[in-house]
């Protein structure tokens, strides 16, 4: 019966609570979870008894560099979530806490000793060197060293580049490689079920999954809520939503309000599949097994995640447009609302995960991250796109249920989706599941007008040309020079020239509060490599934190310079503008540039946003 | 899909401290034994993957602590559970009068949809104990209390020999799986405009 032992996993010696104290008091409660969770054990793999695991093979590079970035470090890739301290969010969740990391536990006379594991573990412990080598490695490894390794240096490239689905599916939690990644995702069910896991496949990992929901429900009991343990360097996140535990383990330096954000996107992105109706099928049944109804949506999961990485859209929940000259826009727009008319509920015309443009019924609306989740759907389902008929004609129409969860989670939708190319496509939304007929002769009536205005062509023209490009901002040449001639430092103007725009600016994000859009320039050089991009918009993502901390006030601008960047924000009731220069770059300078993007923004923003989209006007 | 469904079981082991369900566990999955005891803080986790009449599933085994400190942790432990295993010592009269309790416990704390039919299996463990003359239960006796609570499959284990104890799991794989196939249907709603539809109708590609 038996055909192989799949783990024994930090399971094996298992979480260990212990519960000595179980009063209800809500004065001590704090306290008690503290102590609690001081005993909560989660040891050591060093139990696991089968070497194929554990043993740590050099011959994958990427994962090499991952275990020397890493190999010091507490948490995860320590043997288990091993906290030093717990950061609660508001007062009443505050719990302080402090996990010993303890070696094995119940390591039993005449057992293994020091496993494979643990060994190998020291040895990175010694490989690690210092502190500024650790972190410099740690920096260049990402948690997607493999991406950062095969991926071009441009934008388009990287996410071009990226290859879809899951990964790593041999490794589970005894595996030294699956330790080292730098960012898990979770799901799991409230009675300890995996539903996905970013690496690994999920039943190898049921036993890690149970640790989780006993740490989640265990707090629980307590009336309080766990929402972050800090580990070290590590950060492990959870987020309850009903029946639905998601946790991420993460050492990627990110704000725990991205995190938890990303979280919500990736519990969004499950509603999206499945509706909430889920919940209903845990209420009558806890022992309900979801993974059955996830199946084959590996790579949706695994594509959203790392859109986490590039897509400013997962932290600003703003929407993105392809530059295209106003008349063409409206055009497309007016067909799009036609067919609205005609009783579809959103029709959206889109290229990869940008909007061309859009419509919506009356009253209805789209919030953005509807949009980011349902345009991720669509762009990472291969099912939708390329379907050849005999005679090789694109005939790819699709039609199946979807929900948006920001505009009803309760229940499906159903999307008409068509590819025009391998870049542009149709969704069309409705409510009726017989409408199929019709979505096509809207979709035919949409394909007529793109045909007759050759906008296909012109949007092809758009992703080659890209978008704006600070190089090319209009500000005139001797501004420049004469910074250099006041020039500090004379590696400010050499810095800034050929390297970036006016100024030594890099890059900037300009997000329209109003239309719930943003833009962002192309990367430029210095700013090339995947990982550049990715620390830049890190980078961002604490910015834009920081400047959106409830209960600190309006902030207005932020000036903020390290070895890396100068980074300026500037929050107004309309926009708000991301900008990163060379770290050397002047203040003032800096600022009056940041003047001119706006001013540059607000001269072609009939060409960079959708003006006048009713359903967003909310 | 790449692969056929995979189900995944979860086991939970009660039993009185010291009866033997680490041991069990470690037999069953590690096939190993110590005779040091060392007491379980909380709950521990493994998993194994079994194959059963030709299809793969994944027990995830609940160790549970047999303290009665540790009793507080129930709900959020049983919940969800898919067989519930429960252990004496033949050994220990005190151990097998404690049955009841724990199983009385389990339902009332995992509250499943149908507590008549939730299957529970029970074993008796440390049969080789003084080549058997310490035992103060005996196996009609034991027998006798599974078929008051509705015919609970009965096994005398030795974890320290092996004995019986793939056997056992075997049928606690068995009967998790039949518990789990009567699956509550996944309806979705479809958002509703006049007429009331309640379908997931499959992509349509034509």
């Amino acid at each position: 019966m038996a055909t192989s032992d799949s783990s024994s996993s930090p399971s094996s010696s298992g979480t260990e609570f212990a519960d000595p104290n179980p009063s209800t008091d809500p004065e001590t409660n704090s306290e008690r979870v503290q102590s609690q969770l001081e005993s909560m054990n989660l040891s050591q793999p060093s139990e696991v008894s089968d070497g194929s695991h554990t043993e740590f093979s050099g011959g994958d590079d990427d994962d090499n560099d991952v275990a020397s970035a890493n190999g010091n470090e507490g948490g995860v890739s320590n043997g288990g979530l091993v906290s030093e301290g717990v950061a609660g969010i508001s007062g009443e969740e505050e719990i302080e806490v402090s996990l010993r990391a303890e070696n094995p536990v119940e390591m039993e006379a005449g057992e293994e000793p020091p496993s494979p594991t643990s060994s190998g573990y020291d040895g990175e412990r010694g490989s690690s060197g210092g502190a500024t080598s650790t972190y410099k490695a740690d920096d260049v490894s990402e948690d997607e060293i493999r991406e950062a390794n095969v991926d071009g240096d441009t934008a388009s490239q990287h996410e071009a580049a990226w290859l879809p689905g899951k990964r790593h599916v041999d490794e589970d939690d005894a595996s030294m490689s699956w330790r080292k990644r730098k960012k898990h995702f979770f799901i799991l069910s409230n009675s300890g079920k995996p539903i996905y896991s970013r690496y690994g496949d999920e039943h190898k990992l049921a036993g890690f999954s149970a640790t989780l929901q006993a740490i989640i429900s265990f707090v629980e009991n307590g009336g309080d809520r766990v929402n972050l343990i800090k580990a070290g360097k590590h950060q492990v996140v959870f987020l309850v939503k009903g029946p639905i535990y998601l946790v991420c383990i993460s050492c990627t330096d990110e704000t725990y309000e991205y995190l938890r954000g990303q979280l919500d996107l990736l519990y969004g992105q499950m509603i999206l599949i499945l509706t909430k109706s889920i919940d209903r099928c845990f209420e009558k049944n806890a022992k309900f097994d979801m993974t059955p109804l996830l199946g084959g949506t590996d790579a949706v999961f695994s594509s959203l995640v790392h859109s986490f990485s590039w897509n400013p859209a997962t932290f600003l929940h703003a929407y993105t447009c392809l530059p295209l000259p106003y008349a063409l826009r409206q055009a497309t727009g007016t067909i799009l609302q036609d067919v609205c008319a005609s009783g579809v509920l959103f029709s959206l015309l889109m290229c990869r995960h940008k909007v061309v443009s859009l419509a919506g019924a009356q009253k209805a609306s789209l919030h953005p991250d509807d949009l980011l989740l349902l345009s991720n759907f669509v762009m990472s389902s291969e099912s939708f796109r390329q379907v050849l008929n005999i005679l090789s004609i694109r005939t790819s129409e699709s039609f199946s249920p979807i929900c948006l969860p920001r505009y009803n989670a309760q229940a499906f939708l159903h999307a008409y989706v068509h590819f025009f190319d391998d870049d542009t496509y149709v969704i069309l939304l409705t409510t009726r599941s017989d409408a199929f007929h019709h979505l096509k002769d809207c979709r035919v009536r949409i394909e007529t007008v793109l045909l007759k205005s050759n906008i296909l062509s012109v949007v092809q023209r758009s992703i080659a040309e890209g978008g704006m490009r600070v190089e090319d901002l209009p500000i005139d040449r001797r501004r420049r020079s004469s910074t250099a001639n006041q020039g500090q430092d004379t590696a400010v103007p050499e810095v800034s020239v050929g390297t970036g725009g006016p100024c030594g600016l890099w890059h900037f994000m300009y997000r329209s509060i109003y239309l719930d859009q943003y833009i962002n320039s192309e990367f430029s050089p210095p700013v090339t490599s995947h990982r550049q991009q990715k620390s830049l918009y890190r980078a961002y993502q604490k910015l834009y934190a920081s400047m959106h901390v409830k209960g600190l006030g309006p902030h207005k601008t932020q000036y903020r310079r390290d070895e890396n960047y100068t980074l300026l924000c500037w929050v107004t009731p309309d926009f708000e503008l991301y900008a990163a220069f060379d770290p050397l770059a002047d203040k003032a300078m800096a600022i009056k540039i940041c003047n001119q993007v706006c001013q540059r923004v607000k001269d072609v923003e009939n060409e960079v946003f959708l003006q006048g989209a009713s359903p967003f006007s909310w | 899909m790449p692969s056929r469904r995979r189900t995944l079981l979860k086991v939970i082991i009660l039993g009185d401290s010291g009866v033997g369900k680490t041991s069990l566990m470690n037999q069953y999955v590690n096939k190993k034994f110590s005779n040091q005891y060392k007491a379980t803080i909380g709950a521990d986790f493994l998993t194994k993957e079994v194959q059963f009449e030709d299809r793969l599933f994944t027990l995830q085994i609940w160790d549970t602590a047999g303290q009665e400190r540790f009793q507080s942790l129930g709900v959020a432990f049983y919940r969800g559970a898919d067989c519930c295993v429960l252990v004496y010592d033949v050994n220990s009269m005190k151990s097998f009068e404690n049955l009841n309790n724990w199983r009385e416990e389990f339902l009332i704390q995992a509250s499943p949809s149908d507590p008549e039919n939730f299957p529970f299996v029970l074993i008796g463990n440390k049969v080789d104990v003084d080549g058997g003359n310490s035992r103060v239960v005996s196996e009609k006796k034991a027998k006798a209390w599974c078929a008051s609570k509705g015919n609970i499959p009965y096994f005398e284990t030795s974890a320290k020999e092996g004995t019986n104890v793939e056997e056992a799991f075997q049928c606690i794989a068995k009967n998790a799986l039949k518990s789990g196939e009567e699956e509550e249907l996944y309806l979705p709603d479809t958002i509703d405009v006049g007429t009331s539809n309640q379908q997931r109708s499959t992509g349509c590609e034509c």
